[in-house]
């Protein structure tokens, strides 16, 4: 890839001495815990006691056969599928606005991009309270538009929670990738565009045909991003809905720290931990797949 | 500008129409939070989204007098300013001694720390805390830091290593012949170039240190404040009646990063499409 100076050298001090304490932090502080990880996903560890016992491969048994995993699973999916599919087409609509509007270019790509900068437990109580059933703006706003019937217990209505949650991480997220889309598309050159506008082009032609195809690069790596994120998704569950109601909106990562702080069983949380690790890994081998196909095509 | 060159179309109006309202969508649920920390209780639940009738700043001085909310804020200034500052010292040295120095070894553990980014922190928190423990790095603020720099690592050499790519080899090595130590050089000569980047570096991270919530609330004393996320968090399950309190904590979180954000824009854009692009 890099063609510059790839030497053999020996042992080379300098280099190592910089390298150091970076090397250090990350091997003692992610490493050794992941590895560590790995071991205590074969025992029945509480958290507390000193005493781990090993106990083979129970905790995975489990993980397979316990309707809890497995309605885990399915909503971490559901989530995640929901959050990528909409953060991505909504990233895209609102750069392609930003890029297009006529006035006011960076104030509105900074109106899209405020809500990244909030975190995820606040953004997470401000939507709550816009969801109360009896103080909240949507029923509000429907009230005044005289729609009563469809005001809704927006998080308690168990065939809603997930997607509202999404919602709130959608709207969060969004603005994040609009900057990586919009750096892609300002990264076309105006030139090729203009070129098929004069070749009579329509401009969803030319957006299917030029556009499209320039920044699949960015799509890559953005869906490969929002899915990991949506994977990862935490602080709005905590504060929103606890999991619930029932188990609702427990995904496999407010699985992992309930069965972990609340049950004590760190053993069977880092087990589903594995899991979890085991999914990124196979969703990113799939975007470097599709990484190297794209670049043998250009 | 009406009166510009180029005619404009009714297309061109609105689209202009559309964005003002989708960005007011956007804005809205903050708009909403920084004008219910500014009503009363009553105000908030009564007409949820009419504007604040006065300056009210009641909620405030609740904040500070029924919580400890200043030790949070104080806890969550010194975590990012600490964390951030270690981070600057180790990060850019680690990826200059990968760029400059390439060899077997070096790519290797560069390969090794972008790995890193794979790894949910979720996955490795409990044996991560029971090091710690051993470590006498729980209950105290050396553990979160210690592990903000760790996580930090990943994204931070990749900026850093596609930056140095671009950062010309001549000065260093005028620098080098007139008697500078390789890790003068770094830091007299190379650093300063690398301005963009730790630019962006420290925002990025910065804002992620300043939002964290699992983290601080784990590992510091409980009993306790800890942080500014911390301390919503636990107002939303304790305060259940007293929304106005925890708006108010909503707004000391959200502005100083609207600050940040605002005085270094362009920082967020360069670091999020860097990390992009080599990602």
């Amino acid at each position: 890839m890099n063609t510059s100076a790839k030497k053999k050298r020996k042992f080379d001090t300098t280099a190592f001495a910089f390298i150091a304490p970076a090397f250090l932090f990350f091997t003692l502080f992610i490493i050794v815990p992941t590895i560590s990880s790995v071991y205590y996903s074969f025992t029945s560890w509480d958290g507390i006691s000193p005493t781990v016992k090993f106990i083979g491969l129970a905790n995975y048994k489990e993980i397979f056969t316990s309707a809890r995993f497995g309605n885990a699973l399915k909503n971490t999916v559901i989530l995640t599928v929901f959050i990528s599919i909409f953060e991505n087409s909504i990233a895209l609509g609102l750069a392609l606005i930003v890029d297009n509007v006529r006035w006011g270019k960076n104030f509105f790509r900074s109106a899209f991009y405020i809500p990244v900068l909030i975190s995820g437990i606040v953004s997470g109580f401000i939507w709550k309270i816009m969801y109360n059933y009896n103080f909240g703006t949507f029923n509000a706003v429907l009230g005044n538009l005289g729609l009563d019937g469809l005001k809704q217990d927006w998080l308690g209505n168990s065939a809603l929670t997930l997607l509202m949650i999404g919602v709130v991480l959608i709207w969060k997220g969004a603005g994040y990738y609009m900057i990586i889309y919009l750096a892609s598309l300002q990264s076309v050159s105006p030139e090729l565009i203009e070129a098929a506008q004069i070749d009579g082009a329509s401009p969803w032609q030319r957006f299917k045909s030029i556009t499209v195809p320039l920044i699949s690069g960015a799509f890559t790596i953005n869906f490969t991003l929002s899915l990991i994120n949506g994977l990862k998704v935490f602080d709005q569950i905590n504060v929103m809905t606890d999991g619930g109601p029932g188990f609702t909106s427990e995904t496999l990562v407010y699985l992992l720290y309930k069965v972990g702080f609340n049950e004590g069983r760190q053993g069977f949380g880092t087990a589903v931990g594995i899991m979890l690790l085991f999914i990124i890994i196979v969703l990113n081998t799939i975007q470097q797949k599709f990484l190297r196909s794209r670049e043998v095509q250009m | 500008m009406e009166r510009a060159q180029k005619k404009i179309k009714p297309g061109t109006i609105v689209l202009f129409a559309a964005t003002i309202l989708l960005a007011f969508l956007f804005i809205y649920p903050v708009l909403f939070a920084l004008m219910s920390a500014f009503k009363s209780n009553g105000d908030i639940l009564k007409s949820p989204i009419s504007f604040p009738r006065s300056l009210y700043v009641q909620n405030f001085k609740d904040l500070f007098e029924q919580s400890d909310f200043l030790t949070a804020i104080l806890h969550s200034i010194f975590l990012t300013v600490v964390s951030e500052v270690l981070i600057v010292f180790i990060v850019p040295m680690a990826a200059y001694g990968i760029e400059r120095r390439q060899s077997r070894t070096t790519a290797l553990i560069y390969t090794y720390f972008l790995a890193g980014m794979m790894i949910p922190f979720h996955l490795y928190m409990f044996p991560l805390f029971k090091e710690m423990r051993m470590l006498h790095l729980f209950g105290n603020m050396a553990g979160p830091i210690v592990s903000y720099i760790a996580g930090s690592i990943a994204f931070g050499a990749l900026l850093y290593c596609s930056f140095l790519k671009g950062v010309p080899l001549e000065i260093e090595e005028a620098a080098m012949i007139d008697g500078c130590t390789p890790f003068q050089t770094f830091w007299k000569v190379t650093f300063p170039l690398l301005g963009p980047c730790t630019g962006s570096m420290v925002i990025l991270n910065g804002l992620g240190i300043w939002n964290d919530y699992l983290m601080p609330y784990l590992v510091l004393p409980s009993g306790k404040a800890k942080t500014i996320t911390v301390e919503i968090a636990g107002f939303v399950g304790q305060y259940t009646a007293r929304w106005d309190i925890v708006f108010a904590g909503t707004v000391i979180s959200i502005v100083p990063a609207l600050i940040i954000f605002c005085m270094f824009q362009k920082y967020f854009v360069k670091g999020i499409t860097a990390g992009a692009a080599k990602g």
